[in-house]
């Protein structure tokens, strides 16, 4: 009873409740609920839960080992990976492969989009072919390029042996300097198509109209691109460059297949990093710790990132 | 009402789910209702890769399934290249193979972490006895609790020698060494300035992975590159180890006797170089041969050189081994299949199939082991140089390796630092590394 006069009390004054309402809320509630349960429980059990649980690892000194025993170390784990000059290399080398991935890639993608915007011949083709590396697995696509920078029998070796640009093999992805760019590469290669795709879909909606109001003002190609298309373009821009930067950061497949992280380290991205910790040194803990402090960066950055976005949008 | 019984009947789903996720957690489990019904099955993960060897191990296997109904082994193909990430998923996801094919550098962190099975008193003594105590120690670990345990049986090993080009080590009139007296460090470097003169080098140093060759060389002058105080170990870097270190860059730019190119070179590469007569010498493992007689061009003549010596000719033992999961359903069966494999006559089998040296005595008194051809004789006599090398015993030496003494070693001898800052950041980032194993 105290109970019912206390939420009375509470309700709004001057707004009288209808006494039948809250049990159909409460019976729509539940059906909601039970509607969504087939949805939840996978996510829940496959995503939330191992999200927890390595989050909770990222606390501990987990290690692998049938006589491990595991305790809370709190942010010991942070400390070391503050202080781990393997890991801010790794670190470097991320942002390096992330960033330039990722500002490649937009710029290859813009080009290629709007020449498939064009009205060309066999433009329906050209699409087509701009697709295929999407239907690739990144391992397939790695073997493919370690076959293209193999120092002896690859296809880029013998073309450039043959243009006579360089008198010797050189050994792309095992060599210190050029280990790095060769990965790049590949990177651009294989992430062009999702961005042209949405590059592409986002020239489409421009209106005709402006670049006809722009045509009759007399703005030249380079004035209409610059002061209509890109504006308009800006919310798939961002769109597209931000999840590129996720993906770009997180890529781990194509470049373990590519180098491993070698040479020397040279092509180590965090994910390798955090994968090497865990699978050949056994640190369960430690590298729980380092995704969990990608997770953090590439939070971060992509919010100092859409917020100024969103700021000059506004 | 009707949303009750709905309500139940999404529980019991849910139910359902997570009691089939939690009994495909131990899916090894159900292999215990099978016992009964039907043979023992094995899974056998083996390691080999060359064609021979692959025969030898599946004749093998063939042979034990035939014989042994009751026991059915299964040959799974892996790799070396990805074993270690893919045994460390299996041991922790509790469903390991069996039998596993190894090596002994990769045993002691398996060992420590309860991965594997002590084998110490379930072999039988005819193969106990068969293979040396030198052998054993080098699979003899600590089991992580403060005990020791042998984790597996070692099988075949692997010493440096050098293959020689014989036209120009005959032309150059150099002594031609024999087991019993050997190269010195020294007299190898005289030959390989003499034999540098025409555009061709004494030698090539394929120096892309260059840890385990330059650490079990250096046990040459006594160079063992880490000391155990107590419980705690540390990298040391003194004049005993920087011996072969010195020599070896010494070689690449002081005498100028060994090609710089051949430097980036993985084991195998500079053999069509070596072919040419680029140059005449070519440190390496004895496994090599295989490929230069099946490569080599017509007319081409080699010699296998006994392996140098320095204050000793001993070098770090690292063996192939076979080892039982502790998770294993079937230990016993699994301890007789590998009795059955290694036994003598089945060791000179995988011996020729790999090119190695076979651990049992036996096996290495067969006359394939002993013949003249192919270097046979030396590279089996050079068996008795190899000791239990002290890094392999080191528990954090793989990621010693590959973080740090892979890259200060390669640019090392590229020439980019010199000695004394590559002793320095071997010891010091060294420690750094063993210091989260130490504790």
């Amino acid at each position: 009873m105290t109970a019912g006069t206390r939420r009375r009390a509470a309700a709004p004054p001057g707004r009288p409740r209808r006494p039948s309402r809250p049990r159909a809320t409460r019976g729509t509630a539940r059906e909601t609920l039970l509607l969504m349960l087939p949805a939840l429980v996978p996510v829940l059990v496959f995503s939330v839960g191992p999200l927890l649980y390595g989050i909770y690892l990222a606390f501990t000194d987990a290690r692998s080992g049938r006589n491990a025993e595991t305790s809370f170390v709190g942010l010991a784990n942070f400390g070391d990976l503050l202080a781990d000059g393997d890991f801010w290399s790794s670190f470097r080398i991320g942002m390096v492969w992330a960033i330039s991935v990722t500002v490649l890639q937009f710029a290859a993608s813009l080009g290629l989009a709007l020449l498939l915007n064009e009205n060309l011949r066999l433009r329906g083709f050209a699409r087509v072919l701009a697709l295929v590396p999407w239907a690739m697995p990144p391992v397939v696509i790695g073997l493919m390029w370690r076959l293209v920078y193999h120092p002896d029998a690859g296809v880029l070796n013998d073309m450039l042996l043959g243009l006579g640009l360089i008198g010797d093999g050189v050994d792309w992805l095992n060599d210190f300097s050029v280990a790095l760019p060769a990965v790049i590469v590949v990177g651009v290669w294989t992430g062009m198509p999702q961005t042209t795709v949405v590059l592409l879909a986002g020239l489409q909606s421009v209106p005709r109209e402006l670049y006809e109001a722009g045509h009759v003002d007399g703005a030249g190609t380079w004035r209409r691109f610059w002061n209509i298309t890109l504006p308009q373009l800006r919310p798939v821009v961002v769109t597209i460059t931000s999840l590129d930067f996720v993906w770009n950061i997180n890529q781990f497949g194509l470049v373990y297949v590519l180098t491993q992280g070698g040479p020397g380290g040279r092509t180590r991205l965090p994910m390798l990093f955090a994968y090497e910790e865990a699978f050949r040194y056994g640190f369960f803990g430690y590298a729980a710790t380092l995704g969990v402090a990608i997770v953090i960066v590439v939070l971060a950055v992509l919010g100092v990132y859409l917020w100024r976005q969103m700021r000059e949008a506004d | 009402m009707r949303t009750r019984t709905a309500l139940a009947a999404a529980a019991a789903a849910v139910a359902v789910l997570t009691a089939g996720c939690s009994s495909g957690g131990n899916a090894g489990g159900g292999q215990d209702t099978g016992r009964d019904s039907g043979p023992v099955k094995l899974r056998f993960l083996s390691l080999a890769w060359q064609k021979e060897s692959i025969a030898a191990n599946k004749e093998i296997v063939a042979a034990w399934n035939t014989a042994n109904p009751d026991i059915q082994v299964e040959y799974v193909q892996g790799s070396w290249d990805n074993v270690n990430d893919q045994l460390v998923t299996s041991f922790e996801a509790g469903d390991p193979p069996d039998v596993i094919h190894e090596d002994s550098p990769a045993l002691a962190g398996f060992a420590s972490r309860g991965y594997l099975l002590d084998l110490a008193g379930k072999l039988p003594a005819e193969l106990k006895n068969d293979i040396p105590q030198q052998a054993w120690d080098t699979v003899t670990f600590g089991d992580g609790k403060g005990g020791q345990g042998v984790y597996g049986v070692p099988f075949l090993q692997e010493s440096q020698v050098i293959i020689g080009n014989k036209k120009l080590l005959d032309a150059a009139k150099v002594r031609v060494p024999t087991p019993d007296d050997p190269w010195t460090w020294d007299e190898f470097a005289q030959i390989s300035k003499k034999l540098t003169k025409g555009g061709a080098f004494g030698t090539a140093w394929p120096l892309k992975a260059p840890v385990n060759k330059v650490l079990t060389q250096a046990l040459n002058f006594g160079g063992t590159f880490f000391q155990t105080d107590g419980t705690k170990t540390t990298v040391k870097v003194g004049p005993a180890e920087r011996e072969v270190l010195s020599r070896i860059h010494d070689q690449l730019y002081k005498d100028r006797s060994a090609d710089p190119s051949a430097l980036g070179m993985g084991t195998a590469d500079p053999l069509p170089g070596f072919y040419a007569g680029k140059y005449a010498l070519l440190p390496t493992g004895v496994y090599l041969r295989q490929q230069v007689v099946e490569q080599a061009p017509e007319g081409f003549e080699w010699v296998t050189i006994p392996p140098l010596k320095g204050t000793t000719a001993e070098q770090g033992a690292i063996s192939q081994t076979l080892s039982v999961a502790a998770d294993s359903e079937h230990p016993e069966q699994a301890t007789s299949f590998i009795s059955y494999f290694l036994n003598s006559a089945n060791q000179v089998k995988l011996a020729k199939g790999d090119w190695l040296l076979p651990t049992s005595v036996k096996a290495a008194a067969d006359p394939a082991m002993t013949t003249k051809e192919n270097g046979w004789d030396v590279a089996t006599a050079s068996a008795k140089n190899l000791v239990v090398a002290p890094y392999l015993k080191v528990n954090g030496y793989d990621e010693w390796k590959s973080k740090v003494a892979t890259p200060t070693l390669q640019s090392y001898f590229a020439n980019k630092i010199s000695l004394d800052q590559a002793a320095k950041t071997l010891v010091e980032e060294g420690n750094q590394v063993l210091e989260r194993y130490n504790k």
